[in-house]
């Protein structure tokens, strides 16, 4: 069966990613951004596999754990990463391991395509100025608002459109026929080990050394009780106990001196 | 001298920047035209991102519906909406939404005074507390929000897009977006009743370090879990001496559970720490090593 996505597949995925891109939805495309989540699962609605792709994207997050974007730029896209990554994997059948290495290179294209993004709004600031010397109020927000909205989406819902439209199938099918022997072995193990980036990152975010004994006893506590497949809301309250037990310690301490 | 004397006198001249000059009573600035100023920013908050303004014109978008009460004045008007499309970056919540707070108040003591020929608040006195406040916040609100905040409320439903529910996806960032709003809202009337000292007050209260630490304990309590259960790294390296097979992820259980999941992790945060936050070089790193383990199924 020759499986591809239809243009109206194609389409609406990459105006999702236009909305997100251009954020015109304002700070709540945030973790839109940052997260492939969101992504994952509006690509899961338009293909009609909402499970396989939430499997699928659950994979690529763990990669893009702790991505934060001092000043504004990030060093990868990962909703981009999963809006071309999620239906290759769907379409091509993937592990969510072997998904993960193709998300991640595109991501990392994406945050260029983001910066030349700052690069084109440049444009709009020259009517910015005029409206603003001109103290006209509706004319400033308009070009503070539609003017790069509309340059966004004229960069992104042609390119990924294009990518998903005539890339997505190929890559997909290139990856089915090639089985299961080393290449497929080297893409679960490169997809199961970079799940550690984004914790390490995380841990060099929150950036107190002081705090670390709480990451090593929780990986400990979850290899331990690994049989005992402790749902992951036990053990938030777990880590919110842990963090009001020392808060409350720490504060006496500083009353005290 | 007084106001007006000051004033004939210099007539003929080029009036100075900052001499008081009379313009209409500005209208009260009440809560809903904080929330309009909080909202506009948040929702324009990196649409009109530029290399070389940063986030100025989207803090003077959210701006717009304040000013407008402030300076009924024409001119004075189009000067404010100038002095805020002047280079500014900062975080949303942390540094938007109290700078968004700070500034309105300033703006609102400078056109009352305005108003009442006194003395006012100068253009470059609004624009150095912004300038100078807008960094110290934004480190703080990134490392809460995005990096901590945003991975907790992520890492609690993960096992919910794990499973397949769509669930995963939608709950985290329903809590996140949610949260984020109300309390920028919060920090947005903070900054305007505390004026210039908001900042301040954010930043040595005892109360917000401990908040800090609370959230960096949990994040890093979640990570640790998240590590466990999700990284998978194991050693498919088996060699053969006297007949015997040994296998190594077996002798490894046996020595320690996860330990090279671990490793992988303790390895990657030591590299930052050492070589500083420089992410794109790990991630190719990383799955450089990666590669060449795994095609020597030695992982």
């Amino acid at each position: 069966m020759h499986v591809t996505l239809s243009v109206w597949q194609a389409l609406l995925i990459a105006i999702w990613v236009a909305l997100i891109e251009s954020r015109i939805l304002g700070f709540a495309t945030l973790t839109m951004r940052f997260s492939p989540l969101m992504t994952g699962m509006m690509v899961g609605f338009i293909m009609g596999d909402i499970k396989q792709a939430m499997i699928v994207t659950a994979a690529i997050q763990l990669v893009y754990m702790g991505f934060v974007a001092p000043g504004g730029a990030l060093p990868a896209e990962p909703s981009i990463g999963a809006a071309i990554a999620v239906p290759v994997a769907i379409l091509g059948h993937m592990s969510p391991q072997g998904a993960i290495a193709i998300a991640v290179p595109v991501a990392l294209l994406g945050s260029y395509l983001y910066q030349f993004r700052f690069f084109l709004n440049t444009f709009a600031l020259k009517s910015m100025d005029r409206f603003a010397a001109a103290g006209n109020a509706r004319g400033l927000g308009f070009s503070i608002m539609v003017i790069p909205a509309c340059i966004s989406f004229a960069l992104f819902i042609p390119l990924i459109f294009i990518a998903l439209y005539f890339g997505a199938p190929v890559i997909s099918s290139v990856v089915s026929n090639i089985g299961h022997g080393t290449i497929i072995h080297v893409l679960n193990s490169v997809g199961g080990g970079l799940a550690a980036l984004g914790i390490a990152i995380i841990m060099q975010v929150i950036g107190k050394k002081t705090l670390l004994p709480f990451f090593f006893l929780a990986y400990f506590m979850s290899v331990a009780f690994a049989k005992l497949d402790i749902n992951m809301t036990i053990y938030a309250v777990f880590g919110a106990i842990f963090a009001i037990i020392y808060v409350m310690l720490t504060q006496r301490n500083t009353d005290k001196g | 001298m007084s106001e007006t004397a000051d004033i004939q006198a210099t007539n003929d001249e080029a009036v100075q920047e900052d001499t008081p000059k009379r313009i209409p009573q500005p209208d009260k600035i009440t809560n809903k035209d904080l929330m309009k100023s909080w909202f506009g920013w948040w929702w324009a908050n990196e649409v009109p991102h530029t290399f070389d303004r940063m986030l100025a014109p989207s803090f003077c978008f959210g701006l717009i519906p304040s000013l407008k009460k402030l300076y009924k004045d024409h001119d004075e008007l189009a000067k404010a909406f100038q002095r805020h499309l002047l280079f500014f970056n900062t975080q949303a919540t942390w540094g938007g939404g109290t700078l968004t707070g700070v500034t309105i108040s300033l703006e609102e003591a400078r056109a009352k005074a305005m108003a009442n020929g006194e003395e006012a608040i100068s253009e470059d006195m609004i624009n150095n507390t912004k300038v100078g406040l807008m960094g110290p916040l934004a480190g703080i609100g990134d490392s809460i929000d995005s990096g901590t905040v945003q991975y907790i409320f992520i890492a609690i439903f993960l096992p919910f897009a794990q499973k397949g529910n769509f669930l995963g996806a939608l709950l985290p960032f329903l809590c996140f977006s949610i949260a984020t709003f109300i309390y920028g809202y919060y920090l947005t009337k903070m900054g305007y009743t505390l004026g210039r000292n908001a900042a301040k007050e954010i930043m040595t209260g005892g109360r917000m370090a401990g908040i800090i630490d609370g959230l960096g304990v949990m994040g890093l309590y979640m990570m640790g879990i998240l590590a466990g259960q999700y990284i998978t790294v194991k050693s498919y390296l088996k060699f053969d001496i006297n007949q015997k097979t040994f296998d190594v992820q077996k002798i490894l259980d046996t020595i320690m559970p996860g330990m090279l999941p671990l490793l992988t992790v303790v390895l990657l945060y030591l590299y930052f720490q050492k070589q500083g936050l420089k992410i794109t070089r790990g991630l190719l790193y990383l799955t450089g090593a990666l590669i060449v383990l795994s095609i020597f199924y030695i992982i």
